[in-house]
């Protein structure tokens, strides 16, 4: 089991924060640019479920799956988009996300005067927490494949 | 319905914590303020005069309350003992962790997780900006110091996040 990479977007869009553990294969388009296609898809994969979906969507979207990994998406009521790529074997990730935000988003951003809200998080101490989240969580296991 | 619970439980953490995060917030948007207000920074040291009064003025009648069934205090020594237990426990949560003092009129108490701090910084970063943050504390000491009869000088000292010092020097007349 492994953590790949983590994305997380504000309501507009903004790529807030972006961390990566175990990624082998680099898009090959700067940072900005894979946000932005990130976000775009993601979007696009939002509507699209809601509107084909023949009974009441509730959450809506929640992952999907590709041969090699999984990306497990949360969304907020007030619009954050926590992001989370891992492979296919992990499990209880959804609880890992809302950990993320309850434990570490909602501590070190929201309640930091000095950072901003809705620009990209500058605060290292949330970066520290971020990373000791990830590694505590048993589906991170560092190895490599 | 059950599901429901489990979920708002997740993403507060615990209960009755609102309460807590409304002066933290409340706090913040204060300091903010008031830094938004003063434009001119003179030699970069930013004026902050404004937010030590404001808690002052929080001290002087928070002390009164804090206060109403306790009896008389012994001695100066026993109202700074009063300030860093009860005092701060009902306002941080937690009591000071340290306390110095020369016995003659200075004191120092260190707060080793000062809970303003404890969500900004581990390391250097913000040490800059950190001083705005314990202006209001620094105020609200001094307050409820003034209100038991002792005049102060009260100043805050940070080295490493989110530790940090404040400095009680009692004025004799």
């Amino acid at each position: 089991m492994t953590i790949h990479n983590l994305y997380i977007f504000s309501r507009t869009g903004v790529l807030l924060h972006y961390a990566e553990w175990n990624r082998q294969n680099k898009s090959g388009i700067t940072n900005e640019e894979e946000s932005k296609l990130m976000y775009g898809m993601l979007f696009s994969i939002k509507s699209f479920v809601n509107k084909i979906s023949p009974l009441d969507p509730k959450e809506g979207f929640l992952y999907y799956k590709t041969s090699k990994y999984t990306l497990h998406y949360l969304e907020t009521p007030t619009g954050l988009k926590f992001v989370l790529n891992t492979d296919n074997q992990s499990q209880n990730v959804r609880e890992l996300l809302q950990q993320l935000y309850s434990q570490v988003y909602l501590e070190y951003v929201v309640k930091n005067p000095i950072c901003p809200m809705n620009e990209p998080i500058q605060s290292e101490l949330f970066k520290l927490k971020v990373d000791e989240l990830m590694k505590k969580s048993p589906i991170f296991l560092n190895r490599s494949l | 319905m059950k599901q429901q619970s489990n979920e708002t439980k997740f993403f507060f953490g615990s209960f009755g914590e609102a309460d807590e995060c409304l002066f933290d917030y409340l706090h913040a948007e204060v300091v903010n303020y008031v830094i938004g207000q003063n434009s001119i920074v003179k030699d970069g040291d930013e004026d902050i005069s404004k937010l030590e009064w404001m808690g002052f003025a929080v001290g002087y009648r928070v002390i009164e309350r804090l206060t109403r069934e306790w009896v008389r205090f012994k001695d100066e020594l026993d109202m700074i003992k009063f300030i860093c237990t009860d005092f701060w426990s009902s306002l941080y949560q937690k009591q000071i962790d340290n306390l110095k003092t020369n016995h003659h009129g200075t004191y120092v108490l260190q707060d080793n997780a000062f809970r303003l701090l404890s969500n900004i910084s581990g390391n250097e970063q913000y040490l800059k900006e950190s001083p705005r943050l314990l202006a209001f504390t620094c105020g609200l000491l001094r307050g409820s110091l003034a209100n038991l009869g002792i005049v102060s000088v009260v100043k805050a000292e940070i080295s490493c996040l989110p530790s940090c010092k404040f400095h009680v020097e009692v004025q004799r007349v």
